[in-house]
């Protein structure tokens, strides 16, 4: 279990990054905190032949606010987002869901940008981009593109991200203060892939929903949008809300499978049940502040 | 670490009175600090892949992608270029050492198995081919450019594939492995079944295992000349290794050495090689040069053997007040392609009614061979017996309406009731499962909980109490060729300290500990004056090691004797040099003193110096040093027996199981060390909890490995295992010391134990079919009342009563093999008559025999005789076929039925013996 | 495959080697920096064995390669213990509270404890039990690494607690 030969770079701008990988034509992968990467090379299920590592490109790190939102470093480890005040005092049901990432270890050395460049369906960090309605910076030579989180992923560890692209930033609009946070997430042992997991936000404006962002993990091939439930929640005041109708209709959007964790079935049941639970928590928190 | 009490038993040298007892003494029965935990904790260990040899060169695998197969062409020839290696080899480059890949027992394998692949793949990640190279990665590199050519055939994965599947093996007429019992229930046992006014019908599905040691398996191999070789291998037994290696490998036993000084966890899997660590073997010898294997955890969830796969009936019948009427079992067991044995796992018969007054049972058991890694032990390898019993007695009391501890008290058998004979003519003597159900109830309100159980339902919350009991064999010696008695040699040096070497081995258990402590009490020495040698089969002499919980029990026995005889010497001396009698004196704190005469008196130390340095001053006869060796033999049996209580909540809106309490109320009698001793139950009931709740082998239709990291076969972490509560039972056993063995307990009373627990928190929405793991998705199904499972997996819950055995034993398989009928018949009496020499090739390894046989006619009389004694027997010939019967006491009374064949000078054939089956018998004229 | 040379601090002593892109730093660090407590038990991230300290925080040395390691300040289970020979409190505590058996998991458990405790880190206990969900040990059931938790949990907060095993 040790990985097929390579050569590594470790550049240190952004243009010249993406010059290695537009030579490499395929060739390159993108090394982030490597903690998933890592175990892929080692299994040879991942055979680059050059690997380019980010660390020290020194502009692609750190946390800053900008005009109403917040741009988060893709190579900002996922230790130091869970540490960053400007997150938790802005974005807390990111930081709830950072916490959620993997084992302390591995957020030690994980980055933001490398979790939500790799789409695996059951992890948190894609569905918290899609839930709140992120926008995901990408660069090559040919240029910069923004692309919304709901349309950066397209099939499990599938986005739309061509191989000489690099993610440069992830940029979250701006969620008013006292917005409502939503997060569940359901998984055997800490650390384990999520058999069931959502994230979302509530904006609140003069007691009635302004904005919802939610979006499941682990229910599709991809981070999925709850659309019909946020159209829902949309304008309706906090009192009205009928947490058990919103996460029928939330249900409605997700395509989950069976697996070794859980039947798609079991997924369905039970994502209804902590949709509606956590709803209700959320509003019963909100009411009682 | 609380310091022990120096004084209490400062006499600890003196002589026992009668059997010598462990008892608790200043070190014997205290929590004292671990010897080996310096080394591990500073990262100082010294484990198989620590070790680096000057010219060592590495090995990687050829493993098969497909299950089952033809071998049609292997092309090595692009490997063999890659800069770095050295050579490949194949099966072919092997053959001629013709290794015998015996089992534990010593006994050689039912099918061809070969280290490597013999023509034929016959599960996933089997070995091909076998590249040496400067690295592991380089040898990685060149075992990907392997090309190996197959012609694929449809695998037997499932037990069920393998009733109606073609013969994993060439030449097999099914895949029946191992079987023994009766085909079908008798009669008599049918009628009480049916008859009675209870009947369970109870079945369990066991998940297949892997023992997952955090150390996986590896080897590092130097051949020194042509007549020596070391191995550094990780193993439970570097003696039983170097007997393994020599018999299997045909090498004389003194050139071998094997070396295991710190192995991380064995769990059963590193009993003895099997084919990775064999073939490297091989390789060296052939290539040279030191090589080094370390199986990554890849490797390991794929190709090292694992364990369990099982599915059980066992019906149980009762009367209206829960008393036991009569049991059947019928058991299966996936053996896989190349078990390290062929195993049908008699031991859950033996033991599955032995703790219950139950008037009869009868069963059937087979074991199967499937296109899937063989079958290896792993703690508590008969466990399902307290599983199936345990669940099916809460099953009973649901359905007949009494308290499930009630229905235990009404059968299990007591102090009282012994000595008596369990249904299978097991003797018992002194098991305790009663005396501990009733401690264990002691420390734990099953009143207040059945109120706050009430009372959390009517808030929608669905807690549970499971408790099981049961009894397990420990120490076992004597019956099997293997499972002999332990060794301790211990000496006195000339400083004072204490030196003793062990036929003990550690794979955590603490045996440099815990026969420390034993040492330093009896010696009357401080603990940390005595240092434990073990793990190097050069030193001590054999045992088996960590197989079968005996460790505590039998060592521990070994290392009194031995202590004690050496204190006789020291005392016999120090009385000599000081001038009074062997009573007087008394050791204390590295003095030697006279009693009544404080002036008298010598450092410990000085005495020992003595004894090596200044013959003149010894007594008459006195032998030099202070030296002495005893292998113990113990009681063929000790029993450990158990109650364990644990406590649920059940999510009912997702299905998750949450342990809120666990209660162990353990009998491993006399405890040399508290702490050792709750590590080992806690060890054992962590993996319990794993079986019940997370682990599981998974293979697709194709036979391929579903779990094959870490990701996908789940351990339990930390926030899955409770903290345990321990109560210590203490029942002295006959052995020597008194101890009872702990260290698989755990593994087998856990699984019940919870299982009871959530089967009774769920009892509202029925009984929870027990297929493990118990996952969310199972748990869930019963709850919503509907099922939930995949879709897209094959439903495999099906009763083996609904799927009869189609695969008839053949006849062929039943009989002797026919000797070919010249054309000409000679007589019988030419033919037969005579003395023969014959082996019975036993599951306990083979025994070698005489036979004498004289025909009359049609009649056969004669005698088999061993070094066990003669006896004799008449029976019937045929030709040349031979037919007798033998009964026999040991190890219980069976029939023993012979048929057998003569071709010219060569006899062979079959023993039936009773419930263990039928066994070969081969010979030759005397 | 390319080759690079990198400098890096390992308990203490500074290191300069030449190293192969792919080799791991748990590779590096046992094969040729010597330090075989460095445990790798899955190589791919989940177990914890192999779990070493770099620039102040608890990392799988599985999933880093050395080449990563270049400029960084590694402890290994080798650096814990003073040179004299004391246990570093964490190893004292989990000999005390018999937190191990056969010892594999170990140097990873004890690191991960030692970069959590110590020098005016105040960890709950249920962070440190969260940390510790990382780690897989097969032999002990976690009693003795829970109660290890507990005290140094306490000895950091300053409060104490009612010590020894069970």
């Amino acid at each position: 279990m040790k990985p097929a030969p390579f050569d590594y770079v470790a550049p240190s701008s952004i243009e010249e990054a993406c010059a290695v990988l537009a030579e490499a034509h395929g060739g390159a992968t993108v090394l982030a905190g490597g903690q998933t990467l890592m175990p892929l090379l080692n299994l040879r299920m991942s055979q680059p032949f050059i690997l380019v590592d980010l660390a020290n490109i020194a502009e692609l790190k750190g946390v800053t606010r900008v005009d109403g939102g917040i741009r988060i470093g893709p190579m900002t480890r996922q230790c130091d987002a869970i540490d960053n005040k400007v997150l938790a005092h802005d974005l807390p049901v990111l930081v709830q869901a950072l916490r959620h990432v993997g084992h302390h270890h591995t957020r030690n050395r994980g980055t933001v940008g490398g979790s939500i460049a790799l789409g695996e369906p059951a992890a948190e960090l894609p569905a918290a981009a899609v839930a709140l309605k992120a926008t995901i910076e990408v660069r090559s030579v040919r240029g910069t593109r923004q692309v919304p989180a709901a349309e950066f992923y397209i099939g499990p560890y599938m986005t739309v991200l061509e191989p000489d692209e690099l993610v440069t930033g992830i940029r979250f609009p701006e969620w008013s203060l006292g917005h409502v946070t939503l997060f569940c997430e359901l998984a055997q042992r800490p650390g384990d892939f999520a058999l069931v997991g959502l994230v979302g936000a509530l904006a609140i404006d003069s007691g009635k929903v302004a904005r919802a962002g939610l979006a499941w993990f682990a229910m599709g091939p991809t981070p999925m949008r709850a659309k019909t439930a946020e159209q829902l929640l949309s304008g309706q005041s906090l009192a009205e809300i009928d947490p058990q109708a919103v996460a029928e209709s939330a249900i409605a959007d997700t395509a989950p499978f069976d697996d070794a964790q859980a039947s798609a079935d079991y997924r369905r049941t039970v994502g209804t049940r902590l949709f509606a639970r956590t709803l209700r928590e959320a509003l019963n928190v909100t009411e009682a502040a | 670490m609380n310091a022990p009490d120096r004084r209490a038993g400062a006499n600890a040298g003196a002589e026992p009175a009668g059997r010598p007892h462990a008892g608790s003494g200043r070190y014997i029965g205290q929590r004292v600090r671990r010897k080996e935990d310096a080394r591990l904790l500073t990262g100082r260990g010294q484990f198989v892949d620590d070790i680096a040899l000057p010219g060592m060169l590495h090995v990687a695998f050829v493993r098969s992608p497909i299950a089952r197969g033809r071998i049609l062409g292997i092309d090595l020839d692009v490997a063999r270029d890659v800069p770095g290696v050295h050579a490949i080899y194949t099966q072919q480059d092997l053959a001629h050492f013709n290794v015998d890949m015996l089992s534990f027992y010593l006994v050689s394998p039912e099918v061809e198995t070969t280290p490597l692949a013999n023509g034929r793949v016959a599960y996933v990640g089997e070995p091909v081919a076998l590249v040496i190279a400067d690295s592991r990665p380089i040898a990685e590199d060149a075992a990907s450019l392997v090309v190996v050519d197959y012609a694929e055939e449809d695998p037997v994965v499932t037990i069920d594939d393998a009733r109606s599947g073609p013969p994993v093996h060439p030449g097999c007429d099914d895949n029946i492995a191992a079987e023994m019992g009766e085909q079908e229930i008798d009669e008599d046992l049918q009628a009480l079944l049916e008859g009675a006014p209870h009947l369970i019908r109870h079945r369990v599905v066991h998940q297949r295992i892997s023992q997952s040691p955090m150390e996986t398996r590896g080897v590092v191999v130097s051949r020194e000349g042509a007549e020596e070789l070391t191995l550094y291998i990780t193993c439970q037994s570097p003696h039983l290794v170097a007997r393994w290696v020599s018999l299997a490998l045909g090498l004389p036993p003194g050139a071998i050495r094997v070396i295991a000084k710190d192995v991380g966890g064995g769990f059963g899997l590193k009993n003895h090689p099997w084919k990775e660590e064999t073939a490297v073997i091989l390789a060296a010898l052939m290539f040279n040069r030191p090589l080094k294997w370390i199986e990554d955890r890849y490797e390991n969830l794929i190709a090292a053997n694992q364990a369990r796969e099982q599915e059980m009936v066992l019906q149980v019948a009762l009367d209206d007040d829960g008393r036991l009427l009569a049991s059947h079992g019928d058991y299966s067991v996936n053996n896989g392609a190349f078990p390290q044995l062929s195993e049908c796992n008699i031991a859950v018969h033996m033991f599955v009614w032995a703790a219950y007054r139950m008037p009869r049972y009868g069963f059937l058991t087979r074991g199967w061979y499937s296109n899937t890694i063989g079958y290896a032990a792993y703690r508590g390898p008969w466990a399902m017996e307290s599983l199936i019993r345990e669940t099916a007695l809460d099953v009973a009391a649901r359905r007949i309406g009494i308290d499930p501890i009630e229905l235990r008290r009404r059968n299990l058998v007591t102090l009282q009731d012994q000595p008596t004979t369990s249904c299978m003519d097991l003797p018992l003597e002194d098991i305790t499962p009663a005396e501990c159900l009733e401690k264990l109830l002691a420390a734990f309100d099953v009143a207040a909980f059945r109120r706050e159980q009430a009372a959390a339902r009517k808030e929608g919350r669905y807690l549970g109490l499971g408790i099981a009991t049961y009894i397990e064999p420990t120490g076992a010696a004597g019956a099997i060729t293997t499972m002999t008695g332990e060794l301790a040699q211990v000496r006195i040096e000339p400083t004072g300290k204490v030196t003793a070497t062990m036929s003990t081995h550690s794979q955590g258990h603490g045996t440099a500990t815990t026969m420390a402590q034993i040492f330093a009490d009896r010696l009357g020495v401080p603990y940390e004056d005595v240092t434990v040698f073990e793990g190097d089969s050069s030193r001590g002499g054999f045992s088996p090691g960590a197989a079968g919980s005996r460790q505590g029990v039998i060592a521990g026995g070994a290392a009194i004797m031995a202590a004690d005889l050496l204190a006789a010497k020291f005392r016999q001396l120090a009385a000599h040099l000081l001038d009074t009698s062997v009573d007087a004196i008394v050791i204390d704190e590295g003095m030697v003193r006279v009693d009544g005469a404080p002036d008298k008196c010598r450092p410990f130390a000085d005495i020992a110096c003595i004894a090596y340095g200044e013959p003149d001053r010894l007594p008459p006869g006195f032998e030099a040093g202070l030296e002495a060796q005893y292998r113990y033999q113990p009681p063929p049996m000790t029993f450990s027996s158990a109650a364990n209580a644990c406590v649920v909540e059940v999510d009912a809106d997702t299905g998750f199981v949450r342990i809120l309490r666990w209660i162990s109320s353990e009998d491993c009698g006399n405890v040399i060390n508290p702490a050792v001793v709750e590590g080992q139950i806690a060890g054992g009931l962590a993996q319990a909890i794993g079986m019940v709740l997370l682990e599981e082998v998974r293979f697709d239709a194709r036979g391929n490995p579903l779990a094959a990291t870490y990701k996908d076969y789940h351990l339990p972490a930390i926030a899955d295992i409770p903290e345990f509560e321990f109560v210590h039972a203490g029942t002295a056993s006959q052995s020597v010391g008194g101890m009872r063995g702990c260290g698989e307990g755990g593994a087998i009373i856990g699984a019940p134990t919870l299982v009871n627990a959530i089967a009774d928190a769920l009892a509202p929405f029925g009984e929870v079919p027990v297929d493990l793991p118990l996952t969310p998705t199972k748990l869930l199904s019963l709850i919503e009342g509907r099922d939930l499972s995949a879709k897209t997996v094959d439903d495999q819950h099906h009763f083996i009563a609904d799927h009869p055995v189609t695969v008839p034993v053949s006849a062929a398989a039943e009989s002797a093999p026919q000797a070919p009928q010249p054309a000409a018949a000679p007589t019988a009496e030419a033919l037969v008559d005579g003395d023969w020499k014959m082996v019975l090739s036993t599951p306990m390894g083979p025994q070698e025999m005489t036979g004498h046989f004289e025909t009359r006619g049609q009649a056969l009389a004669g005698y088999l005789s061993s070094p066990e004694g003669q006896m004799d027997f008449t029976g019937s010939v045929d030709g040349a076929n031979l037919k007798f019967d033998l009964k026999v006491d040991k190890p219980m009374k069976i029939t023993l039925k012979y048929t057998l064949a003569v071709t010219g000078d060569k006899i062979a054939g079959k023993c039936k013996m009773g419930i263990f089956g039928s066994a070969k018998v081969t010979g030759q004229r005397a | 495959m390319s080759k690079h040379t990198i400098e890096l601090t390992i308990n203490g002593l500074r290191h300069t080697a030449d190293v192969e892109a792919r080799v791991s730093l748990s590779d590096f660090l046992r094969e040729d920096a010597g330090y075989t407590g460095v445990h790798v038990g899955c190589d791919h991230g989940v177990c914890g064995a192999c779990t070493v300290i770099v620039d102040g925080k608890a990392v799988r040395s599985c999933l880093m390669l050395a080449v990563q390691a270049h400029g960084a300040d590694i402890t290994t289970v080798e650096g814990l213990a003073e040179p004299g020979g004391a246990l570093h409190p964490v190893q004292e505590t989990m000999a005390q509270e018999y937190g191990l058996q056969c010892g594999f998991c170990t140097p990873g458990i004890v690191m991960t404890m030692a970069a959590l405790t110590g020098e005016g880190k105040r960890p709950t206990e249920e962070q440190l039990i969260d940390a510790m969900s990382g780690h897989l040990c097969r032999c002990t059931g976690y009693q003795g690494i829970r109660r290890a938790v507990r005290k140094l949990v306490a000895a950091d907060t300053g409060e104490t607690v009612d010590g020894g095993a069970a």
